[in-house]
C-alpha cells in the first residue's frame, strides 16, 4: 500500500513540480472522503493538480467553469423529451463524475453553489422528484480565485464549512520553476500518467484511514486544540464538532500517507492550517494565521 | 451653567441612581417608625427632585435652594424633638443629612457617600431594636447597600440579579471575618452616652395598681421575664417575682410615691439611708439556701426589676432598695440582663425592727371611706385575735364564697367594702388591695407587692418564661418576730392560680378579647414556644455579648489575653483559609492525571529544560528531538530513543514502550552528558 501512495505522490510531483506537502494534503483529504477547495491565484496549478489526481487514481474527471449566468441544471442535468422513443430521458450534467473539477465555485449565483455544495454533502441528486446516486467515489475540487472578488457570490461560511480542506499551491520555488522551464510540457506529462491504482484499490485505502489508531493522549491534545479555538477572545467562531472530525479524518488520512498506523500530534499540526483555516473566524486576522498561533499555544502533552 | 449642569447629568446612570433610591428606601423603611412624618415626606420630594433632574425637566437645586432646604430641615428637627442631645434627634438628624444629599447627587463620588452612610444608617437600627427579625432585616439592607455599590460599576453589572448575586458572593466571603471580629473586637464603651427618649409608652406593671389593670395585663401574652437558674430551682409556689411595692393608697388606688418621677432622684433613697447603718450590720449570710439566677427583662420603659426576695445582684447598675426589691440606674429601655441570687426570708434570721416612719408609712389609709371593712377589721381587734389569726380570719373569708374572675364587676367609690361584702368576684388585685387594706385597718403593717408569679419551662427546663398575663399582685404583713411576710389572697381562694398559672384559672375567660384563640391550639402553642427559645438563645449568645463575655470567650480559647495571643488568634485563621485556598487552587488547575508515558516524557522534557533546551508548547516530540539532535548533538541519539519510545508508547499504545521509556528517562542525565 505505502509504495502506491508514494506512486501516487511521485506520479503527481512529476506534474505539479515541488508542491509536494499540498500533493499528500489533497490526496489525504481524498483519501478522508473530503472535498478539497483551492485558492489561489491563476495559472498556479490548480487544474493540473486536479487534473492529476484523477488521472493517477485512474477516476473519471469532468471539470465546469462556473460562470454568473450558470443554472443548477447546468450542473446536475436535465429530462429531455425524445420523440423517437416519446418518453423524457434525463441527461446527466457534469456532477455525474468521480472527480469534478469546480473551476472558480464563487463565480455562479448562490442558487448553483447551492445545487453542487448539496450534491457534495449528500453524494445524490434529486432531480424531478427522482434520487439519483452519484458514482462512487464523489470528490469535488472546487477553486476559487482570491482576488477581482468584484462580481462574486462569496462563499458563505455554511458552505466553506463542507469543504474537508482549503489549501493554496502558491508560487514554485525557484529550483521547481527552474525544472518547470527546462523539462517537458507539464500537459504532455499530465497525458501520460497512468492510473496506479484502482476503484477496489482506493476504497480500501479510505478504509484503512478510518482504521489508523487514534490514542487518548492524541484525543486529549485534539480537544485541546478545539477547546483553544473555542476559549481564545481571538476567535469569534470557534470550531464546531463537525470540523473538530473533520480534524481528526484528515490528520488520519496524513498519517496513513506517511505509513504510520497511528496518529502523532505532528499529523493533527500538518493538516490544521488546511482543516481549520477555513472554519475560523476573526475580526480582521485571517484563519491560518489564528491556526497557527493556536500551533504554537497549545500545549500537546499537558494542559 | 447650563452645558455644565447637563454635562453632570450624565454623570450618574439611571441604573446608578434607581439603587441608591433603593438602598435610602430600604434603610429608611424601619426607620420611619421613629422619624417624624415630615421627614418621610422630604426624602420622597428629594428623591423626586433627583428624578426630575435626570428626566432634564428640572435643574439641579442651586446654593439658594439648598440652604433653604437645610434650614427648613433644621428647624423642622428643632421643632419636632425640641432637645439635641439624645438618641432620637441624632439619628433624625442623621437621617435628615442623607435626605438632603440626594439633591446634590451629582457625581460618582456623592453616590458612593451616600451609599456609605447609608450603612452608618442601617446600623443605627439597631440602637432601637435587637431582636432576630431587625437583625435579618439589616442583613437585607447591608445586601442591598453593597449590590447598589456592586451597581455602581455600570450597565451590565447594575442588572438586578446580578448586582445582589455579587453582594452576597462578597458578604458571604465578608462572614468569617465578621465571625473573628465578633468575637476579637475590643468592645469600647459609648464614647459620651446619648439619653433614649423616655417618653415612649411603659409595657409591663406600672408605678400604680388601680382596679382594672390587671386584667389589662392579663390579655397579653407578651413575654415579660425570662429566668434561667443556675443550681436550686424554687418550687412553682415560691416563684414570686416582685417587682414593686404599693405603700400608698388614696381610696381607690395603690401607689409608690415617688417612683414615677424620674430615675435620677428616687425618693426612697432617704429611707435607704436610714437603713445603711443597719444592712451593713446584718449583711446577706454568705452561705445557706439560696437561688441563683440570670434574668432577661424585656424592655419596660420603667426602672424596676424583678426578683425573688431578698434579691442581691452583682449587674453594674442593678442595686437593691428598703423594700427588698431591685431597681436599675434608669428605666430599662432595651432588654437588660442581670445576674441575682436570692435569699429566701425564712433563711435569715434575726430580722431587724419597723422603724417608726416606716411602720406609719404602711399602716397608711385614707381618713375616710370603707367603713364595713374598717368594722370587720376593729371587731377582730376586740376579739383579742394577733396580727397572724386575723389574717387567717380574713383569708377564711375570701375562701367562701368569693370567685376568681377574669372580669369582675365594677366597683364603686368604696371599692374594697364593695367588694368584700358586695360582689365578691375579683382579680388577685382585689383581693391584695382589699386584703392589705383591711390588715391595715385592723393594725397590721401591710403593703401590696405587684410582680409576676409563676411561668412557664421552655426547652427542658432551660429557663422560665413569664408572659404579661402571668402579672400578680399579693400582700406582704409585718410580723414582729417574722419580719416581712408574704400572704397571697388569691391563693385561698384559687390555689390553681398560684400552682398552674393563670391559664387554667380561668380557663374560660383566658385570653377570651383575642382575635384568634390560638392558645388553645397545642401546636401553635408550642411554636410559640420555640419562637421564643430562639430569641432567648439569640440573645444570650449575640445581643449580650459584652466585654465581659468576651474577654470569657476569649480566655477560654487562649488561655490568657496577651496582645500576641490575639495576634495569632486572628492570623491563624486567615493563613490556614489562604493555605487552604492556595492548595485548592493548586489541584483545581491541575486537570485531570496524565498518562503515565507523558508524565515520564514531561520528566525528560524538564530535564532537557535544565540542559538548556526547553520544549516549546506547540513543538511536537518528534520535533523536539530534532532541535536536540541540531542543538546539543550529543544528546540526540538519546532524545530521539526517548522520543520514538514516548510515540509508541502514548500514540500507538504500546505497554513495552512504556516500560522502555520509563528505563530510558531513568538513565537520562543530560547534565551529566553534556558536562
Amino acid at each position: 500500500m505505502q509504495k502506491i501512495i508514494s506512486a501516487i505522490v511521485a506520479d503527481i510531483g512529476k506534474v505539479l513540480l515541488g508542491k509536494e506537502h499540498q500533493v499528500k494534503l489533497a490526496l489525504a483529504c481524498l483519501l478522508a472522503r473530503g472535498h478539497l477547495l483551492i485558492e489561489d491565484l491563476p495559472g498556479m496549478g490548480k487544474t493540473t493538480l486536479a487534473h492529476a489526481l484523477a488521472q493517477v487514481l485512474g477516476l473519471s474527471y469532468n471539470r465546469v467553469q462556473f460562470t454568473s449566468d450558470m443554472l443548477p441544471a447546468d450542473i446536475l442535468g436535465v429530462s429531455i423529451f425524445e420523440r423517437d422513443s416519446g418518453q423524457f430521458r434525463f441527461h446527466e450534467g457534469p456532477v455525474f463524475s468521480q472527480l469534478l473539477l469546480a473551476d472558480e465555485i464563487n463565480r455562479s449565483s448562490p442558487k448553483t453553489q447551492s445545487a453542487l455544495l448539496e450534491a457534495m454533502e449528500e453524494r445524490q441528486v434529486s432531480i424531478d422528484g427522482e434520487t439519483r446516486q452519484l458514482p462512487e467515489p464523489f470528490f469535488v475540487i472546487a477553486t476559487q480565485n482570491p482576488l477581482q472578488q468584484s462580481g462574486t457570490f462569496v462563499l458563505p461560511e455554511s458552505q466553506l464549512d463542507r469543504f474537508l480542506m482549503r489549501i493554496s499551491l502558491g508560487y514554485p520555488t525557484r529550483e521547481a520553476e527552474r525544472a518547470l522551464f527546462q523539462g517537458v510540457d507539464p500537459r504532455v506529462q499530465l497525458a501520460q500518467l497512468k492510473p496506479r491504482i484502482n476503484i477496489e484499490g482506493l476504497k480500501k485505502l479510505q478504509s484503512l484511514v478510518r482504521q489508523v489508531k487514534a490514542s487518548d493522549s492524541l484525543l486529549d491534545y485534539l480537544e485541546r486544540l478545539v477547546q483553544h479555538s473555542r476559549q481564545s477572545p481571538e476567535c469569534a467562531v470557534g470550531l464546531s464538532p463537525r470540523g473538530a472530525l473533520a480534524l481528526l479524518h484528515a490528520a488520519r488520512a496524513w498519517a496513513l500517507i506517511h505509513g504510520r498506523g497511528h496518529l502523532l500530534p505532528e499529523d493533527l499540526q500538518a493538516v490544521l492550517p488546511s482543516v481549520a483555516g477555513h472554519r475560523l473566524q476573526s475580526d480582521g486576522v485571517d484563519g491560518s494565521q489564528l491556526v497557527e498561533r493556536m500551533v504554537h499555544q497549545v500545549d500537546i502533552i499537558a494542559a | 451653567m447650563n452645558a455644565a449642569n447637563s454635562q453632570l447629568r450624565t454623570l450618574l446612570p439611571r441604573e446608578s441612581l434607581l439603587w441608591i433610591f433603593a438602598a435610602q428606601l430600604a434603610v429608611l423603611l424601619p426607620q420611619f417608625a421613629h422619624l417624624p412624618l415630615w421627614l418621610v415626606g422630604a426624602w420622597c420630594l428629594a428623591v423626586y427632585w433627583r428624578l426630575e433632574v435626570f428626566r432634564g425637566r428640572r435643574e439641579m437645586p442651586g446654593r439658594l435652594v439648598k440652604s433653604i432646604a437645610v434650614l427648613l430641615a433644621i428647624a423642622g428637627l428643632a421643632l419636632t424633638y425640641r432637645r439635641w442631645f439624645a438618641l432620637e434627634p441624632m439619628v433624625a438628624l442623621l437621617a435628615v443629612s442623607f435626605t438632603l444629599k440626594n439633591i446634590e447627587l451629582v457625581s460618582r463620588r456623592d453616590a458612593l457617600l451616600s451609599l456609605m452612610l447609608a450603612y452608618f444608617l442601617a446600623a443605627t437600627l439597631f440602637v432601637f431594636e435587637q431582636t432576630i427579625p431587625y437583625a435579618l432585616y439589616g442583613i437585607l439592607c447591608t445586601v442591598i447597600i453593597t449590590a447598589a455599590l456592586a451597581a455602581q460599576q455600570g450597565r451590565a453589572s447594575a442588572r438586578p440579579q446580578r448586582a445582589l448575586s455579587m453582594s452576597a458572593k462578597l458578604l458571604a466571603q465578608a462572614v468569617p471575618v465578621m465571625v473573628l471580629l465578633f468575637v476579637v473586637m475590643p468592645r469600647l464603651g459609648p464614647l459620651w452616652a446619648v439619653p433614649q427618649n423616655g417618653a415612649s409608652a411603659t409595657t409591663g406593671i406600672s408605678d400604680s395598681m388601680s382596679p382594672g389593670e390587671f386584667s389589662q395585663l392579663s390579655k397579653s401574652a407578651k413575654p415579660a421575664l425570662r429566668i434561667a437558674f443556675d443550681g436550686a430551682v424554687p418550687p412553682p409556689e415560691q416563684r414570686y417575682w416582685r417587682g414593686l411595692v404599693y405603700t400608698h393608697f388614696d381610696g381607690r388606688r395603690w401607689s409608690e410615691p415617688g417612683v414615677s418621677d424620674g430615675f435620677s432622684h428616687w425618693s426612697r433613697g432617704r429611707s435607704r439611708l436610714q437603713r445603711g447603718a443597719e444592712s451593713e450590720e446584718q449583711p446577706l449570710p454568705a452561705v445557706g439556701p439560696r437561688y441563683r439566677y440570670r434574668v432577661i427583662q424585656e424592655a419596660t420603659h420603667s426602672p424596676w426589676l424583678f426578683a425573688m426576695a431578698r434579691p442581691n445582684s452583682k449587674t453594674r447598675g442593678v442595686r437593691e432598695t428598703p423594700d427588698d426589691t431591685l431597681v436599675y440606674k434608669m428605666p430599662v429601655a432595651n432588654r437588660l440582663a442581670y445576674e441575682v441570687r436570692s435569699w429566701p426570708r425564712e433563711s435569715i434570721s434575726g430580722q431587724d425592727e419597723l422603724t417608726s416612719w416606716e411602720r406609719r408609712r404602711n399602716l397608711q389609709l385614707p381618713p375616710a371611706g370603707n367603713p364595713h371593712a374598717r368594722q370587720w377589721a376593729e371587731k377582730q381587734i376586740a376579739r383579742g385575735l394577733q396580727p397572724e389569726q386575723i389574717s387567717g380570719e380574713l383569708l377564711d373569708l375570701f375562701h367562701q364564697g368569693f370567685t376568681y374572675t377574669l372580669r369582675p364587676p365594677v366597683l364603686g367609690a368604696d371599692s374594697v367594702d364593695e367588694f368584700l361584702f358586695g360582689t365578691r368576684q375579683g382579680f388577685c388585685e382585689h383581693f391584695a388591695s382589699s386584703y392589705v387594706f383591711t390588715m391595715r385597718a385592723a393594725g397590721v403593717p401591710a403593703r401590696v407587692v405587684a410582680g409576676y408569679q409563676g411561668g412557664e419551662w421552655v426547652e427542658q427546663e432551660e429557663y422560665l418564661l413569664v408572659r404579661q398575663y402571668d402579672a400578680h399582685a399579693w400582700a406582704e404583713i409585718w410580723l414582729t418576730e417574722r419580719g416581712w411576710v408574704r400572704v397571697d389572697p388569691t391563693a385561698a381562694v384559687s390555689p390553681e392560680r398560684i400552682r398552674d398559672g393563670l391559664q387554667s384559672a380561668a380557663a374560660d375567660e383566658f385570653m377570651e378579647d383575642s382575635l384568634l384563640p390560638l392558645h388553645k391550639i397545642g401546636f401553635v402553642s408550642r411554636l410559640r414556644l420555640q419562637w421564643d427559645m430562639i430569641n432567648y438563645r439569640w440573645y444570650q449568645t449575640v445581643v449580650s455579648f459584652d466585654s465581659e463575655r468576651q474577654q470569657g470567650v476569649l480566655q477560654r480559647l487562649l488561655g490568657e489575653i496577651s496582645p500576641l495571643r490575639l495576634a495569632v488568634f486572628m492570623a491563624a485563621p486567615i493563613i490556614l483559609a489562604l493555605v487552604v485556598l492556595l492548595i485548592w487552587l493548586n489541584i483545581s488547575s491541575r486537570g485531570p492525571r496524565l498518562p503515565a508515558a507523558s508524565r515520564q516524557y514531561l520528566r525528560f522534557c524538564r530535564r532537557m529544560a535544565r540542559a538548556g533546551l526547553a520544549r516549546n508548547p506547540g513543538e511536537t516530540p518528534g520535533e523536539f528531538a530534532h532541535r536536540v539532535a541540531r542543538e546539543l548533538p550529543r544528546l540526540g541519539p538519546m532524545a530521539a530513543h526517548i522520543t520514538a519510545a514516548y510515540e509508541k508508547a502514548a500514540y500507538a499504545g504500546d505497554p513495552a514502550a512504556e516500560k522502555q521509556l520509563r528505563r530510558l528517562v531513568r538513565s537520562f542525565w543530560p547534565m551529566r552528558i553534556i558536562r
